[in-house]
């Protein structure tokens, strides 16, 4: 071992000398397994889930904690300990980076959220980041480099990469191939660009389950090279979106979020019309002012109409002659130059061509959408096809697979996981051992971002930089690393990083450069350039093959909202969220509509067989509205059957359904009862309930998310509360009056998507427990802010409204009478705060609770968190025990904390000094929090909007939090037949 | 003494010249101590060790699962969110209802002079004791945190936090311990007199001694009798309100709260009449399979059951009143939440519950119009048992069918018990069984003190107010009887 490579402290002179050979003998005492938790199903789910042994605990403790031997004596400076501090860094995800702003806590991070200099996101960030942070301290995490799954370490990788690698440079690379995920990294290309100037006979393959490959590929055709597609919502006044959830299921999806809800606020006079066409209900369907449910294949015939229609020639298709076509169509005509036209990426190539075709027409190129280079590789089927082949012909002997989880989520035809076994070598780098990680002679531990150096571009190009905000708590390493590792370089993560920042931007003072750069996480104004609206080929209108016939079932892949492509099945906090729109948690299902699932005589849970192209899987019926006919659809990313025990068997593996040559959907499905129930765990009721309670729900409904139109609004501003009608609400006794701060939110359900982020950034924040499917099927999910989902209208084809809902911290809060012990009580400031340790479990105060968002400790849910996992928790948040009641606090500690801060800067709170997690995360800045005192306060504002009404107010509850009526914009010739609710009192 | 005895076996006999006989068979003062000393001095019956078996094991189950939930959490019941209150709650009001009949019997029925009430009310007042145990395990194991749970009872504590009165919970407690306090007061006092004759009966040491504790030196003076009497009556006229307030204040739980289904201004009264009925049924559910196999049909006779079988009509009908007037007032009041709450329990995923409560406690009690009906004993007994059960459903559709579906749809939701919550309230039932044997075995089962005041030689020397008897008077019958008894054991 050379003098560099010591570690800077040790235990013993004798593990400071003999490096390795000292750590394969420490290991040796930790015997593989003992950090497994039990593999027998136990009556709680979560035991398993949450557990991480302490045996675990014994094996982490040799890693980190590090020993700081020598003392602490001078603090670093800045350092103060107990205050969080926060560093801007990055996650990648499918390529793309999504800038994240982390909150470390003496030198551990417990939250991150979005960095708020990337002014298109604005410190927002999805559901899949908040929940990342659970994943650095995932105790099932890839712990160690195993050798065809026995424990191994990083040196004996180095001796055989050393001699293997320095094979097959011998032969230029022959017989090497290496698959990755998508690659957006600047510093991943200079090492991939590096390595195979080393290699140059390897061969470099991309694949990504959810790819956008198509996107990119259709505008290949149309414009002859491949091109990014950026929306620019903010110019648009007719949004259609073809299949495509943009504001969910899209790597920009937060900025576009932001954009969509810039555009529709009703005050500023200036709302967008959405127009959805889409087979499943997407979360963008529910804030769609038209929506249109359609069989996948058949958007293809609609567009094809539509093109026709809009270029001034004439429809042949059978499209043109529906209403919901021509109302489209004139408005489409009537905007142009403020129209644009998306398409999602299951959509085929040819689609995403018209598409572009269509733009042109309308003239949004350069106006509402804007085209830049697409530099990440080739991505979809075509590519693992390519490598199979390869594979097949016996020309792979290495395969070199960094990241990614392709035994498992390859196309099915491919055979993808058996053929990895025939390879004569296999190498997985990987931040979990996975379906794939099995199947590879050598599994290497990757690190998390959290603990890795790299950078990233976002969606628009930004550059962005990943720095550690901790020491890797496992020996993983990064791609770049181990390509370089490769290489026989050995760079470390850090010089790859700056190497690559060095070469985009130099620098005369580079390292100031490279602060400045590492302090924002980001280089600013360096977005790449967009080209001119490019020259489209010619006659592309007719080369496009005419569209599939509409006939017999269909079958559609979705990424799931929750767990991606499956890769992060691990995660407790994503498999409890609730799916936005059929508000299921751990599970995936076949959705189909209420007439299809009547055909089929299934109900929700039943089994169903579906068959398509010889492979077959049977899984739960779930039965949603709105879903096109005949149609069903599938999440993937489940059943995954290497994932931790978190991960392992919850829902159904979709992806033996899906081939490389229907990725997006498939038709000719065949689909039958097959007997037999699964329980499926909701956090809302089923659609589909008794009678009685269907009619009460949708009459309540309209009173509940108040909605109305664009000219109702117009008309009278004050429609949601000027139909209200209820006994004058008087108080039996004086009410207290605040001096100081009145706390409030308020909540805007014009901006709400339900996207959910909030709810998993309050989880985060809170130190909210995951109780397990089974709890959750029994009601008892934890979850402090809640999407309400409503469907309203024709069950065909009806309209979705999300409503968050936490508690209302009522000025005559119901709870706080009821409490025997004085638990609940309203704070001066007007919170209604809860006393863990007076509170003695009698829920008396959930029971009055009408909006029943208090959540109770059935068990000691915290009992089994383990030693790393623990490490996750908010230190400013009671972890809370068993048998006590908790629900939403404001974030007191937020509020507090910014009380401190202002006290010590000597001046009074400012507005916006406090921002709960999960208004800082809500990527439509729908929820905003101030004091009720400051009547300069956005809250106070908005408290007094006209649109602003108290949900149940006619209990006279008082309640702190005010919605904000929804306004849509359905096109005018179709209002008829638009979603009628609103405006009942 | 035996010269004036009726020995009609069947007493149900209208005759509008007199009230009916109480005590049938032409039992002598002696004939009766007997019969009712009999139960607990000769051997067990045969049944006695098998039922008390069974009845221990359940109740042997109830404390192991306390055991396990004390372990666990309060979680291994159904109880979610929305329903956060399910079988322990609806457990605890349905006991604490039962435990409503005896002091009823005990106290109300004695200053109305109702004399029939004599021989059933000591088994009413000791179901009272032992429904309000049963009752009362609920509420404490109920908590989330049982081991601070005495955050509830106003203790000076250092922290200087007192409980919150505002809050129903804790005038539950208040009512509830006032309600136990004065009731096994009324019991136990009530007992002096039948404990001191065991103890003169006793044959061994031990029963001597036990006896003779309970009895507290009783020696049946007529100083004795005299402050005996007059304390019965100030506790009588004591337990007299907490009759009405002990379920009243239950009754606050719900009604105080804003939850449709709970909130509403009738559940006092309802709840009142709804224990009573309960109650009752109760009683006859024990009496009378008891009277039957304790040889006390001569005691407790066709003519008190017919008594209580009008009891039971009277208050299914009151019940039955609350049913509809609750239904009207959610029409009549105009919230369309509250009106939503009631047809969804009739109609609902809980309608089944809903028509087993309609069912066995006001249908079913209707049929006691018919005389035929109340003076078969067996279908007396099916009606009464049903009403128990009717009776349990009630509080079950109360508290779980108005939390499954309150103000927002989205939070809706529907309650399943698990295999704990079953067992557990079978479980209280055995802790109820247990206690009832073992006070079969080892008590008065009848107050035999005051039965012999109603018996016809009580008065023998005013004819015209046969078998009436009267409690105030003197009961020369009786103290003469307890001294010839006293001197037959003496010699």
């Amino acid at each position: 071992m050379n003098e560099s490579k010591r570690p800077p402290h040790w235990r013993s002179l004798r593990a400071l000398e003999a490096g390795d050979a000292m750590r394969e003998e420490t290991r040796a005492e930790f015997p593989e397994g003992a950090d497994q938790a039990p593999t027998a199903l136990s009556r709680r789910r979560f035991l398993q889930l949450m557990g991480a042994s302490v045996a675990l605990a014994g094996m982490s403790g040799c890693r980190w904690p590090r020993e700081t031997i020598v003392p602490y004596a001078h603090r670093a400076p800045g350092q103060i300990p107990g205050e969080t501090t926060s560093f801007a860094t990055a996650m990648e995800l499918g390529g793309i980076a999504q800038g994240v702003l982390a909150t470390s806590y003496d030198g551990r991070p417990i939250k991150v959220d979005g960095n708020p200099g990337l002014n298109s996101t604005g410190g927002a960030a999805g559901p899949m980041l908040q929940a990342s942070v659970l994943e650095l301290y995932d105790p099932h995490r890839s712990k160690s480099v195993t050798k065809a799954g026995e424990q191994s370490s990083w040196q004996a990788f180095d001796a055989f990469a050393s001699e293997h690698f320095a094979a097959l440079k011998a032969k230029g690379g022959e017989g090497l191939s290496i698959l990755s995920e998508s690659i957006g990294s600047p510093s991943m290309a200079l090492e991939r660009e590096a390595f195979l100037a080393e290699f140059p006979a390897a061969r470099w393959y991309s694949y990504e389950a959810l790819s956008r490959e198509n996107i990119s590929a259709g505008l290949e055709v149309a414009y002859g090279t491949r091109l990014r597609p950026r929306l620019d919502l903010d110019k648009c006044q007719v949004i259609v979106s073809l299949d495509d959830d943009f504001l969910s299921d899209h790597p920009d999806a937060l900025s576009l979020n932001r954009a969509f809800a810039r555009g529709r606020r009703a005050e500023s006079g200036h709302m967008n019309r959405l127009y959805m066409l889409e087979p499943g209900f997407s979360i963008t369907g529910g804030m769609a002012d038209q929506r249109l449910p359609i069989k996948a294949s058949q958007v293809h015939a609609f567009l094809l109409d539509l093109v026709d229609a809009v270029s001034g020639g004439a429809a042949h298709g059978d499209w043109a002659h529906h209403p919901f076509f021509e109302a489209l169509r004139r408005d489409l005509l009537a905007h142009r130059g403020k129209a644009v036209v998306t398409a999602g990426p299951r959509q085929s190539i040819e689609v995403h061509a018209l598409v572009a075709l269509l733009n042109q027409e309308l003239g949004a190129p350069g106006e509402t959408i804007h085209y830049s280079e697409e530099k990440l590789d080739p991505s979809g089927a075509a590519s693992l096809k390519r490598l199979s082949a390869e594979m097949s012909r016996g020309r792979v002997k290495t395969l070199l697979m960094l990241g990614g989880n392709p035994a498992y989520d390859a196309p099915s035809d491919l055979g993808f996981s058996d053929k990895l076994k025939t390879l004569d070598s296999s190498i997985h780098l990987s931040l979990h051992a996975n379906e794939t990680s099995v199947r590879c002679a050598w599994q290497l531990p990757r690190s998390h971002y959290l603990e890795s150096w790299g950078d990233a571009l976002t969606w628009d190009d930004t550059y962005c930089t990943t720095q550690p905000l901790i020491e890797a708590l496992y020996e993983g390493k990064t791609a770049q690393e181990l390509l370089s590792m490769l290489r026989g370089e050995n760079a470390t993560g850090y010089d790859i990083a700056r190497a690559a920042l060095a070469e985009r931007f130099p620098s005369a003072d580079f390292e100031k450069f490279w602060r400045k750069t590492l302090h924002a996480g980001l280089v600013e104004g360096h977005r790449s350039n967009l080209p001119a609206p490019p020259h489209l080929a010619v006659g592309l209108r007719h080369r496009l093959a005419p569209s599939a016939k509409d006939e017999g079932y269909e079958l559609v892949f979705a990424g799931d909202p929750k767990v991606h492509d499956g890769r992060f099945a691990g995660n407790s906090w994503l498999q409890e969220l609730p799916d936005p729109v059929s508000k299921l948690t751990w599970d995936n299902t076949a959705q189909m509509n209420p007439a299809t699932a009547e055909k089929l005589d299934v109900k929700d849970g039943e089994l169903v067989k579906l068959a398509v192209q010889g492979q077959e899987l049977t899984l739960p019926a779930l039965i949603l509205p709105g879903l096109a006919a005949d149609t069903v659809i599938v999440n993937l990313g489940y059943g995954r059957k290497v994932a931790g025990p978190v991960g392992e068997d919850v829902g159904f593996d979709t992806y033996v359904l899906r081939a490389s040559g229907h990725m997006g959907f498939a038709q000719e499905l065949s689909v039958s009862k097959a007997g037999g129930k699964h329980v499926l765990a909701m956090t809302q009721d089923h659609w589909l309930i008794d009678a009685v309670g269907f009619n009460e729900r949708a009459r309540r409904v309209p009173t509940l998310t108040r909605e109305g139109n664009l000219a109702e609004y117009e008309k009278d501003p004050h429609f949601a509360t000027s139909h209200e009608h209820h006994p004058p609400l008087i108080s039996l006794w004086d009410e207290h009056v605040y001096e100081g701060h009145r706390w409030g939110m308020a909540i805007d359900l014009n901006s709400c998507t339900g996207c959910s982020a909030c709810s998993v950034a309050c989880q985060a924040e809170n130190n909210i427990s995951v109780v397990g499917k089974e709890e959750v099927a029994r009601g008892r999910e934890m979850s402090w802010i809640r999407l309400d989902r409503y469907f309203s209208g024709d069950p065909e084809d009806p309209g979705m409204i999300q409503q968050p809902v936490a508690c209302s911290h009522c000025e005559l809060a119901p709870c706080e009478g009821v409490c025997p012990v004085g638990a609940t009580a309203h704070s001066d400031e007007g919170l209604n705060d809860m006393a863990y340790n007076r509170c003695i479990g009698t829920r008396y105060c959930a029971n009055n609770c009408p909006f029943k968002v208090r959540r109770f400790n059935w068990f000691d849910y915290n009992k089994e968190v383990g030693e790393t996992e623990s490490l996750v928790f908010n230190p400013d948040v009671t972890v809370r025990g068993r048998g006590v009641m908790e629900k939403c606090s404001y974030c007191v500690q937020r509020i507090e904390g910014a009380k401190i801060t202002a006290k010590n800067e000597g001046r009074p709170l400012a507005d916006g000094d406090v921002t709960p997690a999960c208004a800082q995360t809500c990527p439509a800045d729908a929820i905003v929090f101030g004091d009720l005192n400051d009547k300069e306060s956005r809250v106070w504002k908005m408290h007094e909007n006209a649109r602003s009404y108290s949900l149940l107010g006619e209990l006279n509850l008082k309640s702190r939090t005010a919605y904000m009526a929804r306004v849509k914009n359905p096109n005018p010739e179709r209002v008829e037949d638009s979603v009628e609710h609103g405006h009942h009192g | 003494m035996s010269t004036v005895i009726t020995d009609k076996l069947d007493n149900r006999i209208d005759d509008p010249a007199g009230r009916p006989t109480l005590i049938t068979g032409g039992l002598s003062f002696g004939d009766l101590t007997d019969t009712v000393c009999d139960v607990v001095e000769r051997p067990a019956p045969k049944l006695w060790f098998p039922l008390f078996s069974l009845a221990a094991l359940l109740a042997g189950v109830l404390f192991g699962l306390i055991g396990y939930l004390i372990f666990s959490g309060v979680g291994i019941w159904g109880n979610n969110s929305p329903v956060n209150w399910g079988f322990p709650i609806v457990n605890l009001v349905f006991w604490i209802g039962i435990g409503h009949a005896g002091t009823l019997i005990s106290a109300i029925l004695f200053l109305f002079r109702q004399k029939w009430r004599t021989s059933i009310n000591r088994f009413a007042e000791t179901m009272t004791i032992f429904a309000v145990i049963c009752a009362g395990i609920w509420p404490g194991i109920h908590v989330g945190r049982i081991w601070v749970v005495h955050y509830i009872f106003p203790i000076p504590y250092s922290q200087g936090a007192w409980p919150n009165f505002r809050s129903p919970l804790v005038w539950d407690v208040f009512a509830i311990g006032t309600y136990m306090t004065v009731s096994l007061m009324f019991w136990y006092m009530g007992q002096m007199p039948d404990f001191a004759t065991l103890r003169d009966r006793s044959t061994t040491k031990a029963r001597k001694m036990i006896y003779g504790l309970l009895s507290l030196g009783w020696r049946g003076s007529n100083r004795q009798w005299q402050r005996y009497e007059k304390a019965y009556l100030l506790l009588a006229g004591l337990a007299t309100p907490l009759v009405l307030s002990v379920h009243s204040v239950v009754s606050f739980d719900f009604a105080t709260s804003q939850l449709p289904g709970w909130h509403t201004t009738i559940f006092p009264p309802y709840f009142v009449a709804g224990a009573v009925f309960g109650g009752f049924a109760m009683v006859m559910t024990i009496a009378i399979p008891a009277r039957k196999w304790l040889r006390l049909e001569n005691i407790i006779t066709p003519h008190h059951l017919d008594m209580m079988a009008k009891i039971l009509l009277a208050t299914g009908s009151m019940v039955g009143y609350a049913y509809a007037i609750e239904f009207f007032i959610a029409w009549y009041g105009g919230n369309a939440t509250e009106m939503f709450t009631f047809i969804n329990r009739a109609t609902g995923p809980y309608a089944w519950a809903y028509w087993i409560m309609v069912s066995c406690n006001v249908i079913f009690p209707q049929l006691f119009w018919v005389k035929k009906i109340r003076h078969n004993i067996l279908i007396v007994w099916i009606i009464a048992a049903l009403v128990n059960v009717g009776m349990w459903f009630e509080r079950f559709v109360i508290i779980v069918t108005s939390l499954t579906r309150d103000f927002l749809p989205a939070a809706w939701g529907l309650f399943k018990p698990t295999w704990v919550d079953i067992a557990m309230l079978i479980g209280s039932f055995g802790l109820f069984a247990s206690l009832f044997l073992l006070y079969m075995r080892f008590g008065p089962i009848v107050a035999m003190a005051e039965v012999k005041t109603v018996m016809p030689m009580a008065e023998a020397t005013d004819g015209k107010r046969q078998a009436q008897g009267d409690y105030h008077g003197s009961i020369p019958g009786q103290i003469q009887e307890r001294e010839r008894e006293t001197e037959r054991l003496d010699s």
